[in-house]
């Protein structure tokens, strides 16, 4: 292979669609495998169930791309869930229990932009103290035994179908084509790469730096609050035990699709690919009837690995300037 | 004081600038005309660019007053003074590497333009204005130095500018590149735009400038149409002071050949050998990126370089990393010594003890009292202003900051000491001491490797001048005997050394 | 004159307040409950709290190094799970001895295997380190899991004689408990570390501005690894206390302790931002720790809401801190 031509344009694409090929090697892989892993059900049902952590991702997106991240969205989520069902319990409405939920992310996420933004703190170690004292709340609330919802109508939301598609598939779908639109098409997603990409330059360009950054906080935090009222609409309970590694595996699922932690580069299709990475690896595990703590071993394994690379391709960059 | 006729654009009158410990500017006072190209020359530290930023609304001025298109200015920041008018493109560029170039040229109006479609257009629109054929959706990390300034250039037009200051735009461009930024300046001007261009160079100042301004030592010397000018009344404006106090005498006793080094070669540089003698200071010469600091970064094995030679006395001497290096006899001051060189939350004495842990520890454990005799050594001996030694180093000023990173290279008696900018934001009395220091160094039979953008210092400290153009070594010079404009054009790429 | 005295003196008396806070908050925690709740100060109480010291104080205390340092370690759990199966499996077939020089040794290994990731991609960020020791941990979790198959050892099921482990788990030196001597040598040893060895020197200015620290010759590389490999065995000794003390060993043993470590160091008033702090600093962290959760707990506060008030004085602790070194 040769220092220019073919060679090198293929190595390039290959590390830029690591994710792609990741799904390639496996959706491959599964080929082989004397599994049920190529059944509709199981596809759809593998779609349905990375739904939620993709959900998660489009919201996450925004602060990385932005140049922080956030690692409270497991707290956030599972808090959001427990309150939504805990109103609707004590005889509120279910969508207002919904709007609640939902606007309690919102104003989590507007505390995380106030210390990541205006504080300066750092998001990544900030945003994981909040992460903790959420989960701390969301088993205070329900004393580390999951609640069961009481109405009837709620667990439809997350377990019903629109036409043969999964109800949260259908939202999934909706929640990416907003983001992405969001990302691509807008001012507000625009500055937001302009920022994560050079603070400084965007400062200096007149662009509100401080405000917008923010927003992708209150984003991500609403994001989270909506994927935690879907979870619980799933299992319909309330349950404290999704926390921090949710947190750390969606993170990681976004830079695997492409968006470095550095900012400024990604989107929202390509950390719906990361994400999709590590649904698949779950799903052929468990189709492949691996035992759960090689699943757990595994997903480590893949989290260091990512950032391995990262880390690795970032020094390549630092030392190419 | 300029050909008189024409409006003025922007008026400058009795501004000053004050840092701690340094007076950047004094009472300057410049008048710019419409459609005119307005050049200032001035060496490193004459305050064009802290004038520059004042403009721009990046720094207050402390008094004085500046009037744009008939509006006093006061209290600006950068995105007002680009929506009045003025856009300024810097040296080091202001553009988003992640970004496409559409989108840079109109950084942060999305909505204005309507959306990508629209940004890419106007931003097509901009650049065919100054004849650029850069696809507006290619990104700016692929682009060359150049087309990066023609994207400034584009960004600075799409705020319908009335002036666009240019600082160095010239630094990074082949004679090529220069003659098509020399068309696009031809053309703005025709279009009524005023020019500042701020540049070293004075063959461009002599080629498209209509009335020039020479900048030194935060005062402006002079300010004259082009005609009225000759090269060399230019030069010593620029240059002219009272040299004799300033530099010590050169080290007399130049010995044999101490440190050689062939073949350097990285991304950068190309093919770069010289050698070193006992007791000279070599002197490094070029612009802003021509490679300096990555020589010497290379030889101190301060970056990943493989492939190149040194030897020491005779003897080949592998260096990967910066102990190598301190084993074999280097020392080090790099160019940003609040980044690069030291612990700011640290003692003075724990910055100055750094390189010689050797010195201080026994078997593994700290001797505190030693410790405190060598930071005690080196204040007094290089009179470094500090209450004690126990204070933290970011507390002094940046003079005797820098007299600490000194005394722990000396601490260790380096036979080779590399020094990348070491006086720059220092004031005139702690630059002579420093000074002294290099002197006596060097009569001790040590060498320095002096790079320094300040180019009176390098001429006048050094006994051999190398001069860098483009990661190569353009030329060697007896600044004693050789004149300053000859060593500038070897540093500049002229003289048929290479194109 | 006077206006800028008393503004002086505010200033000064405010900086103060910041650094010493811990200790404030410590002696204001303290006297709130003596006075709600008598029985604080009982012997039993006091007793319990010097218990309650152990397994936290040593792995507060390696954490420590690789904050100073300029890192972070998430790894920690992982690290206590695998040393506490691995360790009590090997008593039997080893002899009591071996198999906890073994779990030190383990525990060892583990720390430094993040210094190696973190080397050899050339991380140089907290943020990078965070992931990379969280997903480690994940791994060392896992294979405890697999190790003891899920199931949790009972101390008393491997060996009835009088053992080392029972001493460190109970037993009492005078009127010192065991552990607590195993604290205050440890202590001694790493304060001598962090003061007067040069490694701990290298390991402040690695942690300082690691630029410079390299550029004056000082091997960086070589703190990282040791910063590291300190947390992965004082780790593994806090996961030998703990399982001494509550004589078993589950693969889950160590949820939770890297984020109370932290969040002992941070409170203690060590900087997140590297080359500055003490164990001592940590020492009351930990203090603070525990007495916040024993008073809680005397007070009749429930287990989560501890964990919710843990969670707000870290995420106070970092922003007090953040803006401390702005």
């Amino acid at each position: 292979m040769n220092g220019t031509g073919k060679g090198a344009t293929l190595y390039k694409i290959l590390t830029k669609q690591k994710a792609l090929i990741a799904i390639l090697v496996m959706l491959i892989g599964m080929l082989f495998s004397h599994s049920n892993f190529y059944s509709a059900f199981n596809l759809l049902q593998m779609l349905s169930s990375t739904s939620i952590l993709l959900i998660l991702a489009f919201g996450v997106t925004l602060t990385i791309i932005a140049g922080g991240c956030d690692l409270s969205i497991g707290g956030i989520m599972v808090v959001a869930g427990i309150v939504s069902i805990k109103l609707m319990n004590a005889g509120m409405p279910m969508g207002l229990a919904i709007f609640f939920a939902v606007l309690f992310g919102t104003v989590v996420g507007f505390v995380n932009g106030f210390l990541a933004v205006h504080q300066k703190t750092e998001p990544f170690i900030i945003t994981l103290g909040i992460g903790l004292l959420l989960t701390g709340v969301a088993q205070q609330l329900t004393n580390a035994h999951p609640v069961p919802a009481q109405n009837p109508n709620f667990m439809m939301i997350g377990n019903g179908y629109f036409h043969g598609v999964p109800n949260l598939v259908i939202i999934m779908l909706v929640l990416f084509a907003l983001t992405y639109w969001l990302m691509r098409y807008t001012e507000f997603g625009r500055n937001l790469y302009a920022i994560g990409g050079d603070y400084e330059v965007a400062r200096y360009s007149g662009i509100d730096v401080i405000t917008t950054k923010w927003l992708a906080f209150v984003i991500s935090g609403t994001m989270a609050a909506l994927a935690g009222v879907l979870l619980s609409s799933e299992l319909n309970t309330g349950s404290a035990v999704y926390g921090e590694t949710t947190a750390l595996v969606v993170n990681c699922g976004v830079v695997v699709g492409g968006t470095s932690f550095a900012g400024g580069i990604g989107g929202i299709p390509q950390s719906a690919l990361g994400l999709l990475v590590f649904g698949l690896l779950s799903n052929s595990m468990n189709m492949l009837n691996i035992s759960s703590y090689f699943q757990i071993m595994l997903q480590g394994a893949v989290i260091v690995a990512i950032i391995w690379m990262d880390s690795y391709a970032q020094k390549r960059r630092r030392e190419a300037v | 004081m300029d050909s008189g006729g024409s409006e003025v654009i922007l008026s400058i009158k009795d501004v000053c600038k004050s840092f701690p410990g340094v007076k950047a500017l004094d009472k300057v006072s410049i008048d710019v005309k419409r459609a005119m190209v307005h050049g200032i020359v001035g060496e490193n530290g004459a305050g064009k660019s802290t004038l520059m930023k004042i403009l721009s609304g990046v720094y207050e001025k402390d008094s004085g007053t500046v009037v744009f298109d008939g509006q006093q200015i006061e209290h600006t920041t950068p995105q007002q003074s680009m929506q009045r008018g003025l856009a300024i493109i810097y040296q080091e560029l202001n553009l988003v590497n992640t970004m496409s170039v559409g989108e840079n040229v109109l950084l942060g109006r999305f909505r204005e333009m309507k959306g990508m479609r629209g940004t890419h257009a106007r931003a097509r629109e901009l650049l065919d204005r100054i004849g650029s054929k850069i696809g507006t959706t290619r990104l700016v990390s692929e682009l060359s130095v150049s087309e990066k300034q023609m994207v400034e250039i584009a960004k600075a037009l799409s705020f319908e500018s009335k002036l666009i200051i240019m600082d160095e735009p010239s630094s990074s461009l082949t004679a090529e590149e220069m003659g098509e930024l020399v068309k696009i300046i031809r053309q703005l001007k025709d279009q009524g735009i005023s020019i500042i261009y701020i540049s070293h160079k004075l063959d461009e100042i002599f080629e498209f400038c209509d009335n020039v301004s020479v900048m030194r030592d935060g005062r402006v010397i002079d300010t004259k149409p082009k005609s009225e000018y000759t090269r060399n009344e230019l030069i010593m404006q620029m240059v002219g002071r009272e040299i004799e106090n300033e530099y010590p005498e050169r080290p007399q006793r130049v010995g044999e050949v101490l440190m050689e080094v062939h073949s350097i070669n990285t991304r950068k540089l190309h093919d770069v050998s010289f050698s070193l003698r006992k007791g000279e200071i070599l002197g490094f010469v070029g612009l802003v990126g021509a490679g300096r600091t990555e020589i010497v970064r290379a030889l101190f094995g301060a970056d990943k370089v493989r492939g190149h030679q040194v030897s020491i006395e005779g003897k080949p001497t592998p260096i990967r990393n910066p102990r190598d290096a301190i084993g074999a006899g280097f020392g080090f001051i790099p160019e940003d010594r609040k980044l690069q060189g030291l612990v700011l939350p640290f003692s003075v004495e724990s910055n100055i003890s750094m390189a010689s842990f050797r010195k201080f520890t026994r078997l593994g454990f700290i001797r505190k009292s030693v410790e405190k005799e060598i930071g005690t050594r080196q204040v007094k001996a290089l009179s470094v202003k500090t209450p004690s030694t126990k204070v933290p180093v970011v507390n002094l000023s940046g003079g005797n900051q820098q007299k600490c990173i000194v005394g722990r290279w000396l601490e260790i008696s380096p036979s080779i000491l590399i020094m990348d900018e070491p006086t720059k934001g220092i004031d005139v009395g702690a630059k002579y001491e420093i000074y002294m220091l290099m002197k006596e160094i060097a009569e001790r039979g040590g060498a320095i490797i002096l790079i320094s953008s300040e180019l009176p210092e390098v001429l006048n400290m050094s006994n051999r001048v190398l001069t860098v153009f483009e990661g190569r070594i353009t030329g060697e010079f007896d600044p004693k005997v050789t004149s300053a404009d000859k060593i500038m054009s070897a540093a500049l790429g002229f003289d048929g050394a290479c194109s | 004159m006077t206006a800028q005295g008393t503004n002086s003196a505010i200033r000064v008396g405010a900086s103060i307040l910041r650094d010493y806070l811990v200790l404030v908050m410590i002696a204001a925690l303290v006297a709130l409950t003596a006075l709600i709740e008598p029985k604080f100060l009982s012997p039993e109480n006091l007793t319990n709290i010097m218990f309650q010291f152990g397994p936290l104080m040593m792995v507060a205390l390696g954490t420590t190094f690789v904050i100073i340092g300029g890192f972070i370690d998430l790894s920690i759990a992982g690290t206590i799970n695998l040393v506490a199966v691995v360790t009590i499996s090997l008593i039997q077939p080893m002899g009591q001895v071996p198999a906890l020089l073994t779990g030190l040794a383990i525990g060892t290994v583990c720390g430094a295997l993040n210094s190696v990731l973190i080397l050899s991609s050339g991380a140089l960020t907290q943020a990078e380190a965070l992931f990379m020791t969280f997903g480690l941990s994940t791994v060392y979790s896992a294979i405890a899991l697999l190790y003891s198959h899920g199931s949790t050892m009972h101390f008393w099921d491997i060996t009835a004689s009088k053992s080392v482990f029972q001493a460190i788990g109970s037993g009492s030196l005078g009127f010192l408990s065991w552990s607590f001597v195993i604290f205050l040598i440890s202590l001694a040893a790493l304060w001598v570390f962090q003061e007067m060895t040069a490694e701990g020197r290298a390991v402040r200015l690695t942690g300082g501005n690691k630029t410079a620290a390299r550029l004056a010759g000082v091997r960086i590389s070589r703190s990282i690894v040791v910063i590291y490999a300190i947390g992965g065995f004082m780790a593994a000794l806090g996961a030998i206390v703990l399982f001494s003390r509550v004589t078993t060993a589950s693969p889950v043993i160590g949820v939770g302790y890297e984020t109370n470590a932290i969040l002992a160091v941070v409170v203690g008033g060590t900087t997140l931002k590297g080359g500055k702090g003490s164990v001592l600093r940590t020492v009351m962290g930990v203090l603070l720790v525990v007495l916040m959760s024993n008073c809680l707990n005397l007070l009749g506060v429930s287990t989560y809401l501890q964990v919710v008030a843990e969670g707000a004085i870290l995420t106070f602790a970092i922003w007090l801190d953040n803006r401390k070194h702005m």
